[in-house]
């Protein structure tokens, strides 16, 4: 009985031996031969970000601070400004109120709903260059990450395409929503936080707001997403690195130009609908076939875990 | 510089391993769990003889587990199995027979409290906060690891001793190494302490079939978990869980989600299972079977006969048969059984979808019964078999759609676009899309109707062969793993009920 087991435990140690000294040349494996590898040397010599504080330093990885631990309030641009704001379904509730504070202050607004993106699927299209080329915006908005809460070792799968997204921005000032959490995510924030400086990342998960949701259990409601914009537009005016007049508007809320995606768009498609209105439910149709049939794409797939892991 | 801080990294990754995480599930699949099997082995393969040291080292396993899943509130299995494992002890030593029947009431009221405190909390609430009008944000509630399924097992052995069909377990420990057993806390199955507890006694070694038979189970159950239903289960969550983008989907997409979805739960489940009997059978521990090719069945009984075997017959002897069972005329019999389902789904969740899945099976088992006369009378020939597993399959399918629904509008959109909006004309461009997804969906169907003396004679091949060789499926399993895994955080489906 103990040949047997002993059989079996040196199996796994064999197979353990190869499998953990192979994730040490993941990159090498994955590039020369296609072979994925496991996350045993990233899981054990990378920091947990679960644990990073704000205090925290990763070289290459953290932005950098002010050596003061200040952030210094930057001026007030008073221009009318051109913005861009891109990102997931999240928008469709926040976008009308944006447009209303856009509106109210004489800043121009476009809108760019991709439904289930996630960060890959953006730095995979290069959608945010794209729309950057045809909108011209000398500020963006980009509110991304609710698609990727529970994604497992994040920093080593996503931390590129945050920053490929981030390089296509150029020197155009920009602001990046976290994502408003339902429940505790496995790392999107912290990541965000550590790539993203901190005068242009809103962390929108903290204590200190709550936001109802709507039947879904993961959206805001319209009201609630109202209230979270006007927080965001509060913060961008008062702390952000780049303050941009954005007063409270009268209206609620306004429509401004939107361009939708279907999440099975890979962003090799076609040109989407376009409609001078807020996101409307006909225009969730983006995935919908046109003429020819045309099933969902497996490239944008959405990345929420499928189910619930609570007992 | 860069020595020291990777080394700090490291002692600090190696000790947060510690540490509980309740939001990453400690899966069979995982390498996680392979990492924490490697250590316990070797050890457990030195003391499986001494009883007393091996179920020390076994229930220490299962408790660090069960922790690492749920963090202290796994203390609560702890405090309730004393509890129940004391009222059994005095059921049997009492004499009158209403003192015994309220010793039972008390486990009873005990077990099922604990578990509707922890699964229906927040249904209450909610239902509550829409009575009286008001919002309401869901409380974080992190139940013990695997509480419903440990639960069904101390209410099966209670009420086995109150009727006597077995003795009560007389050394509090081994009722502890039988509720903690980690290869059944997470999801059973839901192994009977009377069938369990006498392989403790066992003297013989544990042969090398078993050993490696176990092993072979655990890949065969990683193949179908974490490469074949993961990969199904990217376009599932693509359909289901988005309302506001269905009215996308033509009717063909959406029949291949609910196929997709039913496909993917039977690999899911299944392959769990699978790797739950592998390890108790590399411990030398028979924990049964789970489930027999359900979908070859014929009709909707021999279905509960075939899925999620453990389960079906427990809701039978603990659900269906106290109501009354067949005993009170066909009437009754088919409202028990109808009711047994209800409670089924209302236990897999409080939620409309769950309890209408409950009652499609409920409805279906009642017809099937009240068919049955005439049923006898058709022919037993291919063509009927055929129709028969086919009526059968959909009646599953189309419960299945409700079971994955989060809401009923969308379980009925999907439905009603499926019976309204469909083309075979998206046939060919959804194989071309998604040729690796069609590819795993066909390949475990076709392994679904296989021969079970072909599996038998694989596994028999598999213990047989030289060590090399299982190396090799191994690593190739491990890989294949690897290759298909999503980055998705992707857990076991029925660990949430």
């Amino acid at each position: 009985m103990r040949r047997t087991y002993f059989g079996l435990f040196a199996l796994l140690v064999v197979a353990f031996s190869i499998f953990a000294g192979m994730s040490f040349f993941s990159e090498d494996f994955e590039e020369e031969c296609g072979l994925k590898t496991s996350s045993f040397a990233s899981d054990l010599f990378s920091h947990s970000f679960a644990d990073l504080t704000s205090s925290d330093t990763i070289p290459g990885l953290l932005r950098s601070k002010s050596t003061s631990g200040v952030t210094e309030a930057a001026p007030l641009d008073t221009t009318k400004k051109n913005i861009l704001f891109i990102g997931d379904s999240m928008l469709e509730r926040l976008s009308p109120r944006f447009a209303a504070y856009a509106e109210e202050n004489g800043h121009q607004m476009n809108t760019v709903i991709w439904y289930g993106s996630t960060t890959e699927v953006w730095a995979n299209s290069k959608r945010a260059a794209e729309k950057i080329k045809t909108y011209h915006p000398d500020f963006v908005i980009i509110s991304l990450g609710g698609n990727e809460l529970f994604i497992k070792d994040i920093i080593t799968r996503r931390s590129k395409f945050v920053k490929e997204i981030l390089s296509e921005f150029g020197k155009i000032p920009y602001v990046w929503i976290g994502p408003p959490n339902w429940k505790e995510d496995t790392g999107i924030n912290k990541m965000l936080q550590s790539i993203i400086p901190e005068g242009n990342f809103y962390l929108s998960y903290t204590p200190d707001q709550h936001y109802d949701r709507s039947s879904d259990g993961a959206h805001p409601t319209a009201a609630s997403a109202a209230k979270w914009a006007d927080r965001i537009c509060r913060w961008i005016m008062n702390q952000s690195n780049h303050p941009i007049v954005l007063n409270v508007p009268k209206k609620e809320k306004a429509r401004c130009h939107t361009e939708c995606f279907g999440m099975s768009d890979d962003g090799d498609k076609p040109a989407p609908k376009a409609a001078k209105t807020p996101a409307a439910p006909a225009q969730k149709k983006a995935a919908a076939p046109a003429a020819a049939p045309q099933p969902a794409a497996p490239a944008a797939q959405p990345e929420v875990a499928p189910t619930n892991t609570e007992n | 510089m860069l020595l020291t801080d990777n080394l700090s990294f490291a002692i600090h990754n190696i000790a947060s391993f510690f540490m509980p995480n309740p939001s990453v599930p400690l899966v069979f699949s995982s390498g996680t769990f392979w990492m924490m099997f490697l250590v316990f082995l070797p050890i457990f393969a030195c003391i499986r003889h001494r009883k007393m040291q091996m179920m020390l080292f076994v229930v220490a396993f299962s408790l660090f587990f069960a922790f690492k899943s749920c963090g202290w509130i796994f203390l609560l299995m702890v405090a309730t199995s004393i509890i129940d494992w004391q009222l059994a002890l005095r059921i049997s030593k009492l004499e009158g027979k209403s003192a015994r029947k309220w010793m039972l009431v008390v486990s009873l009221l005990c077990s099922v409290g604990i578990l509707v405190a922890f699964k229906y909390t927040n249904f209450f609430l909610q239902s509550w906060h829409e009575m009286l009008g008001g919002n309401f944000q869901p409380l974080s509630i992190i139940a013990p690891i695997g509480i419903s399924f440990y639960t069904f097992r101390t209410i099966s052995y209670v009420v086995d001793v109150y009727k006597e069909k077995m003795p009560p377990v007389e050394h509090y420990l081994d009722y502890l190494f039988y509720l903690s057993f980690f290869p059944c806390l997470v999801a059973g199955p839901v192994v009977r302490a009377r069938d369990f507890m006498p392989q403790l006694e066992r003297d013989s070694a544990v042969t090398k079939a078993e050993i490696y038979g176990g092993f072979w189970l655990v890949l065969r159950g990683v193949v179908k978990k974490a490469i074949v239903a993961d990969y199904l289960a990217q376009y599932s969550a693509i359909i289901f869980g988005s309302p506001e983008t269905l009215q996308g989907y033509s009717g063909f997409e959406l029949l291949m989600a609910a196929l997709g979805f039913t496909v993917q739960l039977y690999a899911d489940f299944s392959g769990y299972s699978d790797m739950a009997i592998g390890l108790g059978s590399i411990m030398g521990f028979d924990l049964g079977v789970n489930f027999d090719h359900p979908f070859r069945s014929l009709n909707i009984t021999e279905f509960w006969r075939r899925w999620h075997i453990s389960l079906s017959f427990w809701l039978r002897d603990y659900v269906y048969i106290p109501l009354g069972g067949n005993r009170k005329g066909k009437v009754r019999q088919y409202i028990n059984l109808f009711l047994t389902m209800l409670i089924g789904g209302f236990w897999h969740g409080a939620g409309v979808t769950y309890v209408i899945w409950g009652a499609i099976h409920g409805i279906a088992l009642v017809v099937h019964k009240m068919c049955m006369p005439w049923l006898k009378k058709i022919p037993d020939n291919w063509p009927v078999k055929v129709i028969s597993g086919l009526v059968t399959f959909l009646t599953v399918m189309l419960a299945f759609v409700f079971f994955r629904a989060e809401s009923f509008s969308e379980a009925t959109t999907i439905l009603s676009g499926i019976f309204t909006n469909f083309d075979l004309a998206y046939l060919p461009p959804f194989v071309s899309v998604r040729y690796v997804w069609c590819i795993m969906l066909v390949l475990l169907l076709v392994a679904h109707f296989v021969p079970v003396r072909i599996y038998d004679g694989l596994k028999e091949w598999f213990v047989e062969s030289h060590w090399l060789f299982k190396l090799s499926i191994f690593i190739i399993v491990v890989q294949l793993v690897l290759q298909f895994a999503s980055s998705d955080v992707s857990p076991f489906i029925y660990a949430q009920y």
